[in-house]
């Protein structure tokens, strides 16, 4: 009944292929993705007609923070979220 | 242990609660962790019909643009993206390499992935791309598959847990269940070793194994009343047998002894001859009546009009009662139809009028009578004899029962015992009542043609006694 169970459990579990030797490396968690975000945040803060929140302001100083003192994902995080409201809160998820 | 019964009932209770509880389990697991892979799926989806667009309106340029975006907006962190040529050369997106497990499109791939020195896993699916090009779109599913494995471990000692449970229930249930046998059992092998006043013990719920031990029970207590009448009829033809089977022994043997003429010899051979004829009669009445109470008559019944049948009886008993000094009256209609065997009915009627002129004083009235009543024909038959007392109508009808009134009249006592037969194969009824004017009234009642047309197979069979 177990073996049974188990067997269904796989089945719904996504197909994969020969095994992974070392896991692939995601590059967006890194201090050079952080300061990508930081460049766009300026950019668009220098584009923009009207000054930013403060919000906004408060998000991109922290995240610009929080990178250079190597909490890169917290500091990614934020300019994220600053990106976003920038851009009228349209996520692309 | 596999012909056992009782292993049968555990191992099936086992089964059945085995398969529910795994059935149930799939369905949890596949409404919970399935669900959350089959949002997976369903976001990578919708990412692909988005990036399909842009790469229909701005050619790689756009793709790559549309995939910074996302990247950079992707406040979750849990998006991966990887656009490559026909060489595999990275040309947007966050995965440094193209994974070498990843080797056809359509097809989910689960894909270790390091993200800030972190081992994490994630769900990814290749797509092609016109020129050559190949795009990866994943998911970070980490949190969503240690989900996963908890719910999944969960469920799977829940199942070890009811496995146990299970096994230990289905040993509860074989044992409840030799518990009831047992005391079926205990009760049969009593009965088969001659006992027959044991009965199967009632546990006082009222429960289904109660209602077996009513019903054999019951069928029990229907048995001793019916050997119990098997042994008074045994009984009874030994008794009213020995008188006639004693007479003719003395008869012929005092002829043997003290004959002193051929004439005196024949004349005890013929008296003998006339005790044992009796004797036969009275067999063939007991056969005949097991015949009519075995229903085997019931096959040749057939629509049969009574009047004509009655007044063929009445001209007959007519000239006995004559002889009697007892005057018979009758009223019959001019149709009487009924569904049934004629010579039957004819017996049981003859019998019935037998016994009123038999029992009829002299100068006495014998009265038949019929009516088409509503639920049948109905024949009666009043006399103004001695009657029968209440307390003995019931038995009047047994086997070889002979009533106060009767011990000094000749017969066998089977007449009304045949005359109920034949009414209970026919589906009708025999009362004995008290006639008005003093006697006996015997009322046979037998169904309509429609009515003893239908199948009833209840009254096929009469009771022994």
């Amino acid at each position: 009944m177990l073996a049974a169970l188990a067997c269904c459990l796989a089945l719904a579990v996504p197909v994969g292929v020969p095994a992974q030797d070392a896991p692939e490396r995601v590059t967006s968690d890194t201090p050079e993705f952080c300061l990508h975000l930081l460049d766009q945040v300026s950019s668009m803060v220098r584009e923009a007609s009207t000054p930013p929140s403060a919000e906004v302001t408060n998000l991109s100083a922290e995240g610009q923070k929080m990178c250079a003192h190597g909490q890169t994902k917290g500091g990614i995080m934020r300019l994220r979220r600053a990106l976003v409201l920038m851009r009228g809160g349209v996520s692309n998820r | 242990m596999f012909r056992s019964a009782g292993f049968r009932f555990a191992a099936i209770y086992a089964v059945l609660l085995a398969v529910s509880a795994a059935a149930s389990a799939y369905y949890v697991w596949w409404a919970t962790a399935g669900l959350l892979d089959r949002q997976v799926e369903a976001a990578i989806g919708t990412d692909w019909q988005g990036l399909a667009e842009r790469w229909a309106e701005r050619d790689v340029p756009g793709l790559m643009q549309t995939i910074d975006d996302r990247l950079m907006q992707n406040v979750d962190d849990d998006a991966i993206y990887l656009l490559v040529d026909s060489r595999l050369n990275r040309i947007a997106g966050n995965l440094e390499r193209w994974p070498s497990t990843v080797q056809v499109s359509g097809p989910f791939y689960e894909l270790q992935v390091s993200r800030a020195g972190i081992r994490s896993l994630a769900m990814v699916r290749s797509y092609d791309l016109p020129g050559g090009y190949h795009l990866l779109i994943g998911r970070d599913v980490q949190v969503r598959a240690q989900l996963r494995r908890l719910l999944t471990d969960a469920l799977l000692w829940a199942l070890v847990i009811l496995l146990a449970l299970a096994s230990i229930g289905a040993m509860v249930v074989r044992s409840l269940f030799r518990r009831a046998i047992a005391n079926v059992s205990v009760t049969a092998a009593a009965i088969a070793a001659g006992d027959l006043g044991q009965r199967v013990r009632l546990s006082g719920r009222g429960d289904e194994f109660d209602q077996l031990a009513e019903v054999i029970n019951d069928m029990l207590d229907r048995i001793g009343r019916l050997m119990d009448g098997v042994r008074q009829v045994s009984n009874a033809i030994a008794h009213d047998l020995r008188t006639p089977i004693t007479r003719a022994r003395t008869r012929l043997e005092d002829a043997a002894l003290h004959a002193e003429t051929a004439a005196d010899l024949q004349a005890a051979i013929e008296r003998a001859t006339q005790d044992l004829d009796g004797i036969v009669a009275v067999f063939q009445a007991l056969l005949r009546i097991a015949e009519i109470e075995a229903g085997s008559r019931r096959a040749a019944f057939t629509r049969v009009d009574l009047a004509p049948l009655l007044a063929d009886l009445a001209e007959l008993y007519g000239a006995v009662a004559e002889e009697k000094d007892v005057a018979l009256e009758i009223d019959l209609p001019g149709a009487l139809p009924t569904f049934g065997d004629a010579t039957l009915i004819q017996q049981a009627v003859a019998n019935l009028l037998d016994n009123a002129v038999k029992f009829s004083p002299p100068a006495g009235t014998v009265r038949l009578s019929a009516v088409p009543a509503p639920t049948g024909p109905t024949i009666r038959v009043a006399d103004q004899g001695p009657g029968i007392p209440a307390a003995d109508r019931e038995h009047a009808t047994q086997r070889f029962f002979r009533g106060e009134a009767a011990r000094h009249t000749p017969g066998s006592g089977l007449g009304l015992t045949l005359v109920q037969a034949v009414a209970h194969l026919h589906g009708g009824t025999l009362r004995l009542e008290e006639n008005p004017g003093g006697g006996l009234l015997a009322v046979l009642s037998l169904p309509l043609p429609e009515e003893g047309e239908r199948p009833n197979r209840d009254v096929t069979r009469a009771p022994l006694a």
